[in-house]
């Protein structure tokens, strides 16, 4: 039970409204686990401030038990902790390889070196495309690395997002939202390729998800928010039995 | 970049199976026809003075185009790879053109260290600026580099140290020592503008440029992904008035002289941002295109100077609406088209071309 990023207590207002309101929850080391709640719930904002894009007005997050209210949003790879966007947010000019590559940046070392491509800056450069592909091949893009990311179907670019993300070689990827917007085939493929993730390179997940297929067959452990506050938390089986979570969230057909 | 679409491929046209090998092996004999032929340009480049007929004055007018091209390079940098607009990159000629000049005048240095002198005070003085001028965003930042170009023109009018509109005489140029004139000095700015073009090949080919060009197209991405803003524009900031100052220096002893009626025209910091934007600020052709075009245009029309800026603004124009990224675009899209006839492999990034 080792707690690997957690918050207390968060709340952020933005001008009178109140878009989180004394969240807390625990993403537990190892795990995957999923933050639903209905649309305006507070999700991403409470997303943005576990991944420090957003300041809180209250409360703080802690990260294997300490605090890092201070951190900026590019310091959380030094930790370990990569995100995704729920809107690509990708290099649409650049192709697959450039934008995983970019998702390694925290590997590249000395500035300085690379700019000089010392034998140092050469054989790590080489590494990295090593790995870039290596990615590349386990989320199935090996025969996209070299199209233009805007050339892309959009299940494609989700992955790549995803790709991005797991080049930092963190331990904790937020994922948000991954598969909003991809067909039935694309959502089973990404579904998988999350439980791998998981499973196979030992990674925490907090995921943001609205399809409840993924979020209940994925996930260990399941929060609830509701208008910026907790709602409930418990294993799939529980909120999927919740009364409140059926009545704010889920709706009648979900009741097992 | 957006003229890119047409000669993309899409997905479905990618060859099947892995075939990442061969692939990335047709790229690297591409890169390096690349940098073949960039360096079969700077030989023929070095031919220049002992080719027959070449005089004096046409060396110096040569050099004067090779100085535009590294001060176009510098406010490439920042334009195309970083996405920032400058216009008071003319501030930092001057930074580089007073700093060799006041060094050459009263300690007799050497044209090599006036040079490096130059490049580093205006990189220097760019991490400062870089530090303000980052936190402006848009069309507020370019307002704020304007604001610098003013600045230093009214110092350079104003300090006596720099002797305003009297101006600075300098003596011969010495290289190493050994005393040089028109042809020698072209071929020391050669070797600058090759200096600064190996620079920004090694920077845009590197982590450094992807950071780069990371926070320009997705900086949110960027940022999640550990790339420091601050650093790394800052960084880019002094890389590109260190560049531009190179030039500055350059242009203080190509004509043996600095004044303050040159320095103080902010004129250099619009033309700098024509030059680029016409010849394609991220493409690596770009600034050698654009420099090229600002020079010659009032060369050829010396005796109608206000037909050279209306031409300029027209050119300027026709270039935004047809290649919006460039003339060095436009050139590259018939190579891209045959290299994808070849090899059909997909595009690398247009900052490569």
């Amino acid at each position: 039970m080792n707690s690997h990023l957690r918050c207390e207590n968060i709340t952020v207002r933005f001008g009178g409204v109140v878009a989180c309101d004394k969240v807390s929850m625990d993403v537990e080391e190892g795990k995957i686990i999923g933050l639903i709640g209905p649309n305006g719930a507070g999700k991403t904002t409470l997303f943005n401030v576990l991944s420090r894009f957003q300041e809180q007005d209250a409360g703080s997050v802690y990260f294997r038990d300490r605090a890092v209210d201070a951190k900026r949003a590019h310091e959380m790879i030094g930790l370990g902790v990569a995100r995704t966007f729920q809107n690509i947010n990708l290099f649409g000019e650049q192709t697959t390889l450039a934008n995983i590559l970019i998702g390694a940046h925290r590997l590249i070392g000395n500035p300085f070196a690379n700019i000089l491509w010392t034998p140092k800056a050469r054989r790590n450069e080489r590494e990295l495309n090593r790995r870039a592909i290596e990615i590349a091949e386990m989320l199935h893009l090996e025969n996209e690395l070299d199209t233009l990311v805007k050339n892309l179907p959009y299940g494609y670019r989700k992955r790549v997002e995803m790709a991005r993300a797991l080049a930092a070689n963190p331990e904790m990827v937020l994922l948000d939202e991954p598969v909003a917007g991809c067909n039935d085939e694309e959502t089973a493929e990404l579904k998988e390729i999350v439980r791998q993730v998981n499973r196979d390179l030992g990674i925490t997940i907090l995921l943001v998800e609205h399809d409840m297929s993924m979020v209940m067959s994925v996930c260990d452990y399941i929060y609830v928010i509701n208008f910026g506050a907790n709602l409930a938390s418990g294993t799939p089986a529980e909120i999927q039995k919740h009364p409140d979570v059926i009545g704010a969230y889920l709706g009648e057909e979900y009741r097992a | 970049m957006t003229a890119m679409t047409a000669t993309t491929t899409t997905p479905q046209e990618k060859t099947a199976g892995k075939g990442n090998g061969a692939l990335s092996a047709m790229k690297a004999k591409f890169e390096r026809f690349n940098r073949i032929a960039f360096a079969a340009l700077f030989a023929l480049a070095a031919l220049f003075p002992v080719m027959p007929g070449v005089e004096g004055w046409m060396a110096s007018q040569a050099s004067l185009v090779l100085i535009y091209i590294i001060a176009a390079q510098g406010v490439g940098l920042l334009v195309g790879y970083v996405g920032l607009v400058t216009v008071g990159h003319g501030g930092f000629l001057a930074i580089g053109a007073y700093t060799s000049a006041l060094l050459t005048k009263h300690f007799g240095v050497d044209l090599s260290v006036g040079i490096v002198a130059g490049g580093a005070m205006a990189g220097l003085i760019g991490v400062g600026l870089g530090v303000i001028f980052l936190r402006l965003s848009g069309a507020f930042m370019a307002i704020g580099t304007l604001g610098f170009a003013f600045f230093i023109g009214t110092v350079v009018n104003n300090v006596p140290l720099f002797e305003g509109r009297t101006g600075i005489n300098l003596p011969a140029n010495h290289i190493f020592g050994v005393k040089i004139g028109d042809f020698g000095f072209y071929l020391v700015t050669l070797a600058c503008l090759a200096l600064t073009t190996l620079l920004i090949y090694c920077i845009v080919r590197s982590g450094v440029g992807r950071a780069l060009m990371a926070l320009r197209d997705a900086e949110k991405a960027a940022e999640s992904s550990g790339v420091n803003r601050v650093f790394y524009r800052t960084l880019a900031f002094s890389i590109s008035a260190a560049i531009t100052g190179v030039a500055g220096a350059l242009n203080g002893h190509v004509v043996n002289y600095v004044s303050s009626e040159v320095y103080a025209d902010i004129w250099y910091s619009v033309d700098f941002l024509v030059a680029c934007v016409v010849g394609g600020s991220a493409m690596l052709m770009g600034p050698f295109i654009g420099g090229a075009f600002i020079v010659m245009v009032p060369f050829f029309f010396e005796r109608l100077a206000d037909f050279a800026y209306i031409l300029k603004g027209v050119v300027l124009i026709v270039v935004l609406l047809l290649a919006p990224a460039g003339v060095a675009d436009l050139l590259a899209r018939p190579i891209r088209m045959l290299r994808r006839r070849l090899f059909g492999g997909a595009e690398e990034n247009a900052s490569k071309g």
